[in-house]
Parts: C-alpha cells; sequence; structure tokens
C-alpha cells in the first residue's frame, strides 16, 4: 500500500506517496517527473537506471524507494548543483556550469542515441570521485566488472565514453 | 539549438492543427516564404499532413533569421540531424546552428521516408534549400536594387552595392509563391510490394528538378566537425525521450505474451482486486494486457496475472542448433535476386579452374537488442482520431500500418516520434513495435495508454535478423587468381514489418512476402565472372499464432552476412595462392577508390606483406597466438576495410582481440568528428556480432532472454580502434553511419586464421565453439 516517503533527491526534500518496495527509478521518473534515469532491463543487468545514492552508483530499476529515504538520491539532472557547490561557484556561474562529466560528454559528443548514457554517465562521476586519474583500463574494468553488471551501451560508444572519462578528470583537476 | 524545436507541453491533438496552431506549436514568430492565408493540407478533407508541394511545409524562416526546417526522416542517434541542419545551411549560407529542425511527425513534416535513407533525405532538404536560396536571391535583387550575380550571402545576410538584409527582413511581409516540385507519396499498405514488406512507398515523396546547388570547393559547413545538436539536451536531461510521455488520465500497460510463439489463449487469469485495486485486464484474441494508473501496480498485476492465465502448448519450432539443417532442409526453388554471369558461364569458368574452393559459411540469428524495450502511448478518441508517441525510424509508414489495423483512413491517424533507444534497422517498414499494442488498449479501455515492454519481451517478441547459410565457391587460375566466383546465400524472411499486437489481436496487418535479395555490390572487377544468387524462404515458425521469428533487417542487412561469406573466400583463396591478403585484394580490382583506401588503412594498421597464416601458427596450447586479418566491402558509395589483430589461447579458444583499424571513404565527408564516432561504434557493434551475439531458441520460444543469455559487447573488450578516413569532393555522398559493424566479423575470421591455420566459417567466435574447430 501506498505510504508517504520522504525522500532527498538532487538536493532537495520531497515528499512522495508510493508503496515503499515501488523501485526508486518508477518514483523519480513517475512521480518527481526525473527522467534522467530510464528503464533498460529492469534487473540489474545494464545500468541505464543508474542514480548515486550518498554517491554510490546504484540501480534504481532494484533499488526499493524506501531504502533511498535518509540518503541522497542524485539524478544527472542534479549533477550541476553538485560541481557548483564544490566548487563554490557564484548563483550565475552555476546557472551556465555543466558538471565536468557532463560538459565532456558533450565536448567528444558520447551519445549516440543516448539511453544508456544517463547511466554511464553517473558511473563516471562515481569513478572520478574514486580515482581522479583512472587509465584506460582502470576505466574499462570500472564501467565493466563492477557489480552488478557491466554498463551496456548497444551503439557501441565505449571508446567515445574512456575518451569523456579522461577529458572529464582532465578538467576536474583543473 | 535543439534537435526538435518543440517536443511535448503544447497541445498535441489530431485534428486541431490549423496554421495559427501550428506555428504556435512551433515557438516559432512566424514570417514565412509562402505565405498561404490558411494552411494548406496535402489531404483537404483532414488536417493531419503537410502539402510536401508547398516550401512553408519544409521550411520557415524567422523575422530574427533563424530557421525551422522539417522531415519526415529521424535521428537513429548517428548524428543524421546534424548532417540535416549541415546541408540546409550550407545551401542557404546560414550557420547549422540557426537551425531547428523538427523531425519524424507525421502532421508536422512533409515527406516521410526511413532513417536509414539518408542519402535520399539529404538530397531532398538540399533541393529544398537550393530553390530556397535562388529565391531569396531574386528578392534580394529585387530589394536591394542589386543584380542577383553581384551578391553574396553570408550567415543568412545577403550583400551587395554597398547594402545588405538578413532572410528574416526580405521574407516580412512577402508572399513568396515557391512550389516545391515533388514526386511519390507516403508509405501505404501494398499487397503487391515487390519488397516482400507488405509496403509501398517507404521513401516517402521525392523533391525533383535539378536545382543549382553549391559547389563542393565553395563548401564552409559541410566538411566540418559541427556538433550533433540533440546531445546537449541528452546529457542534461532535458530531451522529452518518448519513454517521457505522459498524457491525463493515461494508463500504463505491461503485456502478457503467450507461453510459447505458438500458443493460443484458453483462459485469461484473474487479478486479486485487494492486491490490484487500480489494475484492469484487457484482451482481444491472443493479445493479453493489465493496465493500471500507476506503472508499479501494472508491473506486478501483469506478473500476477500471467501466473493464472492459460495457453495451449505448442512446440513447433527446431531449435537453434538445428537452424542451419532447417535451413538446408527447406525445397528451394529459383533464386528471388540473382546478379551476375548467367549460371553456364560461370559453371563453365568453374569447370575449367585450375583449382576450385569450396566452403559454406554460416550467420546466427541475431537481434536489434537495445538498451532501451519497445515503448509507444497511443490515444484513440471516441471521435474516431488517434494519436501515436512513438521512436520507430518510419513514421508514415507505421501511420499507414496503425491505420490498417485500425481499418480507418490513415487522415485519421497522427504519428508523433520522439527520442529513444536506437532501433538499427528493426523500424525501417514502420512495423515491429509496441505501437500496435497501445492502440489496441488504447481503442478498448477509451484511454490513452502507454505500453511499456520488458527486455525480457523484447528479445523474445520483436523482430529478429535471421540466419543465413551460403554456399560460394571460387575458380583459381594458373597464376592464383580468381576466375570465377558463385555464391547461394539461403535465409529465412527478413522484411516481416507486422505489428506484433495487431498479429496476436487477431487484426488487420500488412502481408509480408518471403524472398531475399543480393546485397553485395561487387568491389572485384577483375574477377571476369561471377554469379551471386539469394534464396529466401518464410520466417521459422511462420506458422504459428504469434507468426514465429519474424525476420526483420538490422544494421548493413543481407550485405553483412553476404560479404561474410564472399571475404571469407577471398581469405581463402589468398592462402591457397599464397599471396598476402591486402595484395591479393589489390590485385583483383582496379577502382582506384578501393585500391586507396586499402592502401592506406593497411598502412596505418602496420601491415607486413605476408601469406596467412603465421608461420608460427598454432591451434594447441595454453599459450596465446597472435593474427591479423583484412577485409573490405562497399556500400552505397562508401569504400570500407577492416583490419583486425587478436590474440587467442587454443586450448580455450579465447579470443581477445587487440586493435581495431577501420578505413572508409565515403565520398565527401560531411562531419569527420561524428563520421569517426559511427566508425568506431560501429566496430564495437562489428566485434559483438564477431564473438558474441546468437539468438537462441528451443523448440518453443526464444531462450536468449536477457542479457546474460544474450550477450553483447563490454567495454573492457574493446580494443584501441584506429581510424582512416579519405574524403574526396568529386565523388558525390556515400553513406558513413552504418556499415561498420560488416567489416569487422570476416576481418576477426581472418586474424583467427592467422593466427592458428584454422578457418572459421561460423558465428559467433564464441570460446567453445573456436576450441572445438581448433581440435579439429
Amino acid at each position: 500500500m501506498a505510504s508517504e516517503l520522504t525522500l532527498t533527491v538532487n538536493g532537495a526534500k520531497q515528499v512522495v506517496s508510493s508503496a515503499p518496495e515501488t523501485p526508486l527509478l518508477f518514483v523519480l521518473r513517475n512521480e518527481l517527473k526525473l527522467t534522467g534515469p530510464r528503464l533498460g532491463c529492469g534487473m540489474a543487468q545494464c545500468g541505464a537506471c543508474s542514480v548515486l545514492l550518498d554517491g554510490e552508483e546504484v540501480r534504481s530499476c532494484v533499488t526499493p524507494a524506501s531504502y533511498a529515504v535518509g540518503k541522497k538520491v542524485t539524478t544527472i539532472e542534479g549533477l550541476p548543483a553538485i560541481w557548483a557547490a564544490e566548487k563554490k561557484l557564484s548563483d550565475a556561474d552555476a546557472a551556465r556550469t555543466l558538471h565536468p562529466v557532463q560538459q565532456a560528454w558533450i565536448d567528444e559528443q558520447v551519445p549516440q542515441c543516448g539511453y544508456c548514457q544517463s547511466g554511464m554517465m553517473i558511473a563516471a562521476v562515481e569513478l572520478l570521485a574514486k580515482n581522479a586519474n583512472p587509465t584506460v583500463a582502470q576505466i574499462k574494468d570500472a564501467f565493466t566488472n563492477k557489480a552488478p553488471s557491466p554498463h551496456l551501451c548497444r551503439c557501441g560508444t565505449y571508446a567515445a565514453i574512456i575518451d569523456a572519462v579522461q577529458r572529464a578528470a582532465q578538467s576536474m583537476k583543473g | 539549438m535543439s534537435a526538435r524545436a518543440q517536443t511535448l507541453g503544447a497541445p498535441l491533438l489530431p485534428g486541431t492543427i490549423t496554421r495559427r496552431g501550428f506555428v504556435k506549436m512551433g515557438g516559432a514568430l512566424f514570417v514565412s516564404l509562402s505565405v498561404p492565408a490558411e494552411f494548406t493540407y496535402a489531404n483537404g478533407e483532414g488536417q493531419t499532413s503537410l502539402d510536401p508541394s508547398l516550401l512553408a511545409s519544409w521550411l520557415e524562416i524567422r523575422s530574427d533569421n533563424t530557421i525551422v526546417a522539417r522531415t519526415g526522416r529521424t535521428e537513429t542517434g548517428t548524428g543524421m540531424s546534424g548532417y540535416y541542419a549541415q546541408v540546409i545551411a550550407e545551401e542557404l549560407s546560414v550557420r547549422p546552428e540557426t537551425i531547428s529542425l523538427i523531425l519524424g511527425d507525421t502532421d508536422r513534416t512533409p515527406d516521410g521516408g526511413y532513417s536509414a535513407g539518408f542519402l535520399f533525405g539529404m538530397e531532398n532538404v538540399r533541393k529544398v534549400a537550393a530553390y530556397t536560396y535562388h529565391a531569396l536571391q531574386d528578392l534580394a535583387a529585387k530589394q536591394l536594387g542589386v543584380p542577383a550575380g553581384n551578391l553574396s550571402v553570408t550567415d543568412g545576410v545577403v550583400s551587395g552595392g554597398g547594402k545588405s538584409v538578413s532572410y528574416g527582413q526580405l521574407v516580412e511581409g512577402q508572399n513568396l509563391d515557391l512550389k516545391i516540385p515533388v514526386s511519390g507519396g507516403y508509405a501505404k499498405i501494398d499487397p503487391a510490394s515487390p519488397d516482400g514488406n507488405g509496403l509501398a512507398g517507404l521513401d516517402g515523396f521525392t523533391v525533383t528538378g535539378e536545382p543549382k546547388t553549391k559547389a563542393v570547393s565553395q563548401y564552409k559547413v559541410i566538411g566540418t566537425s559541427y556538433p550533433v545538436p540533440g546531445i546537449p539536451d541528452k546529457v542534461t536531461g532535458k530531451t522529452q525521450w518518448s519513454c517521457d510521455v505522459t498524457l491525463p488520465g493515461m494508463l500504463h500497460a505491461r503485456m502478457i505474451r503467450p507461453a510459447t510463439m505458438g500458443s493460443s489463449l484458453i483462459s485469461v487469469g484473474t487479478l486479486d482486486k485487494k492486491q490490484f485495486p487500480t489494475a484492469g485486464i484487457v484482451s482481444k484474441a491472443n493479445l493479453v494486457a493489465v493496465v493500471s494508473p500507476n506503472e508499479w501496480e501494472a508491473i506486478n498485476a501483469a506478473r500476477s496475472l500471467a501466473s493464472t492465465t492459460k495457453w495451449t502448448d505448442w512446440a513447433g519450432l527446431p531449435g537453434s542448433d538445428n537452424v542451419t539443417k532447417t535451413i538446408r532442409a527447406y525445397p528451394w526453388g529459383a533464386p528471388t535476386e540473382s546478379r551476375g554471369a548467367k549460371g553456364p558461364e560461370v559453371r563453365a569458368a568453374l569447370a575449367s579452374a585450375a583449382k576450385t574452393i569450396s566452403a559454406t559459411y554460416e550467420v546466427p540469428y541475431v537481434r536489434h537488442a537495445p538498451i532501451g524495450p519497445f515503448l509507444a502511448v497511443a490515444d484513440v478518441r471516441s471521435d474516431g482520431s488517434v494519436t501515436v508517441w512513438t521512436h520507430s525510424s518510419q513514421s508514415q509508414g507505421l501511420r499507414a500500418q496503425i491505420a490498417n489495423t485500425l481499418s480507418i483512413s490513415p487522415e485519421k491517424v497522427v504519428v508523433r516520434w520522439l527520442d529513444h533507444s536506437g532501433q538499427y534497422g528493426r523500424t525501417t517498414f514502420g512495423g515491429d513495435g509496441a505501437e500496435a499494442d497501445a492502440v489496441i488498449l488504447s481503442k478498448l479501455t477509451g484511454k490513452p495508454v502507454r505500453v511499456q515492454w520488458t527486455l525480457q519481451e523484447d528479445l523474445a517478441w520483436s523482430s529478429v535478423s535471421p540466419a543465413y547459410v551460403i554456399d560460394v565457391k571460387a575458380g583459381v587460375d594458373t597464376s592464383g587468381r580468381l576466375s570465377a566466383i558463385q555464391s547461394a546465400s539461403y535465409t529465412p524472411h527478413q522484411s516481416d514489418a507486422r505489428l506484433l499486437g495487431a498479429v496476436l489481436a487477431g487484426m488487420p496487418c500488412v502481408t509480408p512476402k518471403a524472398g531475399s535479395w543480393v546485397a553485395t555490390e561487387w568491389p572485384y572487377d577483375k574477377i571476369q565472372n561471377r554469379l551471386e544468387e539469394a534464396y529466401g524462404m518464410p520466417s521459422i515458425g511462420s506458422d504459428a499464432t504469434s507468426s514465429g521469428l519474424r525476420g526483420n533487417i538490422m544494421r548493413t542487412p543481407g550485405q553483412r552476412q553476404q560479404n561474410f561469406a564472399l571475404e571469407g573466400l577471398m581469405n581463402e583463396a589468398a592462402a591457397s595462392a599464397r599471396v598476402d591478403p591486402v595484395q591479393f585484394r589489390l590485385d583483383h580490382t582496379t577502382d582506384q577508390r578501393l585500391l586507396d583506401i586499402l592502401n592506406k588503412t593497411a598502412k596505418a594498421a602496420g601491415w607486413e606483406a605476408r601469406p596467412s597464416p603465421h608461420r608460427s601458427a598454432r591451434k594447441t596450447g595454453n599459450a596465446a597466438v597472435t593474427g591479423r586479418g583484412v577485409c573490405i566491402m562497399v556500400r552505397s558509395n562508401a569504400y570500407w576495410v577492416g583490419i583486425a589483430e587478436v590474440s587467442v589461447v587454443p586450448a580455450t579458444g579465447a579470443i581477445q582481440v587487440t586493435r581495431f583499424t577501420i578505413g572508409a571513404d565515403c565520398g565527401k565527408v560531411i562531419n569527420p568528428r561524428q563520421l569517426d564516432r559511427c566508425m568506431k561504434s560501429g566496430v564495437a557493434m562489428g566485434l559483438s556480432e564477431a564473438l558474441k551475439e546468437e539468438v537462441t531458441f528451443d523448440e518453443e520460444k526464444v531462450t536468449s532472454t536477457n542479457w546474460s543469455r544474450y550477450k553483447i559487447l563490454t567495454m573492457a573488450e574493446l580494443p584501441e580502434i584506429k581510424v582512416v578516413q579519405i574524403s574526396r569532393d568529386d565523388k558525390g555522398f556515400g553513406g558513413g553511419s552504418e556499415a561498420a559493424n560488416a567489416v569487422v566479423p570476416p576481418a576477426v575470421v581472418a586474424a583467427l586464421f592467422d593466427a592458428t591455420g584454422v578457418h572459421a566459417r561460423r558465428l559467433p567466435l564464441a570460446p567453445p565453439f573456436v576450441a572445438g574447430l581448433l581440435r579439429g
């Protein structure tokens, strides 16, 4: 049965009425209209639905909404604000600044159909928080071997993603 | 700039699209060229399509000198929206970022057509832009009092005689009666369609005439790496995808598919109303669904209903291990298409050859397998109007199919296109997808319905790229050169574009007709005698209630499979002649474009000229052996080369592709960076096909229904990729976005041979298959 859940999503408190076991993905998309994360496999096998939960990537398609209570949920819509806060940007600067990972995804022209790329960027943000200067081998490892599954891209944009992660790493240092 | 000037938000109801409404939805302050007082439509009765003979249907120039351009073709992820903007900008002498595109909506775009047909679509918008440019020149000449020949245009500002005027100023208040000459029509149902998909007119309207276009030497925009327009919005979360469509009162649906591909419904199960208070059951013939205003309830109720719904047993598939046997057993008649010399000449040449080489190549069933499963939203209204929100790459074909299924006029149907996961060819004929499910459910419930397929459903029930068995034979003369080649490819149907929902509901569908075609473009003009034959049979399981494994085209269709055999044969023949495989290809063509791209790509790969296999090739042991292999392909005015380097552990059959060099000459390159991206991503898909992909099924149904059973390439398996491009100013435009995948499998197979001395003649090169092959 539906109950009230208080979530912190992209820095804002949100009260939603959902069954507690509802996957976070459906709460974000249908209740909060945050459509960055998308449904892929629905069973944590592809990564299209990834969001950050207290900075850790989770697959929102299998994460109960109740599990996110008391934690900070970040979708791609919230990435610019994270970066602005980290860099203490003025409101004016923040409004025109994307997260370096997003900017790198644009500059390296990564998305083709783009369906998986929200999850790819979330994985990149998590990786760069842990390893500021990853090698190509470390990037491949992070996007392939980290549980619960590889991040899959059917268009085959893996080479572009590697380029973009390295570009983002450079700009985050600067 | 956005790839779409406008998506959702504004009212999107069919039948309300007046000229004013049209412009309002476009977000444009309207200052048009050709300005009829009230907008004219192709069909005088309805208001659901544009008249392609009117300039205003294609282009609007606003007072701020920005431009809205419209085409029924869509962005499938390869960057076509950027190319369209570049081509229009070039002909109009404006900056591409001033152009907004409206793509794929049947009521707001004039031409129809399918996305894979970029070269056709580009010619259309190029000619429209050229016609417009000349009309604007004439207007400017009058307004400035300067002869048109003395005018120049930069960034949409016309200058001459010390005066200047922008396009926006120029057209303000002008009534430019510019007609665009067109031929053709929208896609329609045609049971006699020679292509076997049951539709005609999939190319849509063609802009005719030969307006003077810019000389290639004058290009300023084409040939630059203009950023693909939709990317920033995709990256920031602003894009409205088809999965983001919500309508007032919309129901979420999940489908309950038959227990097997041939099952019929015995009884629909029941739902516990206490557990699922707002869910409902909808069914028609073998189409069964759960609907609910709450998506999570729909998901759970569908699981519950599936467990109590009863279906008949059926076991009519041969099983994927028996595909080749099944194809072989078909009573083949005459080929659907044959090309090249007449049979007797080739047979005589083969009979008189010093030596012949014969082989059979096999390609398994594979599928498009996007990351986002099919999805559609439909609103079927009591007034008979139908609106469908789709990610199909053939909106007008889909419109025709939906109208056919509902037995209504196409004028009643509006199809709106939005971004979604890639299609890789499966919606080219306007079918395959969730759209029929959605319209049937919307009609039955009287509410807007959003149908989301699951991954398992998509991997089991969407159309598939069918298996191929290809017999090839070459005659070799005394010098080791080929004197004749004969090939015959056998495949189940691959243009079945029916919508599954309509099939299962027993509603009208297009009539697919089995057949196949010769897809190769012959690259070896020095081989005097050749005969290529293509044979098509019905889909495997086509007599089932669901029509079985509905075959459909997939990226580089037909040619991917036929070229695998042809290039495999070339490598076998080169090895037999003890000639370096690059040199062997050079020896069999005089086509300078092929010679150039082959030489340049081989050089970039550091190719060492020597015959294959390598002298230290080995087919046993736990230590890795390495090898390299090459293949080529000619397709759509483009020349391709693939060079693979592999490392193989013979004992396990594990293959690692360590480096891949890909070369392309596709005439004038429109956007070098995006071509680079498409070439690299195409290599990734090609590696996936070479090493991993195979649709498996038992006698009842498809069994490769999740990502651990239908394996695709992961990032860790991606090798270093080197890209070689040749751009030519004198060869027109060629297809650069699609074909890269097809030059991967033959090159990997050749590299495996170089490393081990063993020819692999079937895909995928999964370790157990390779280990078994090497053991002999």
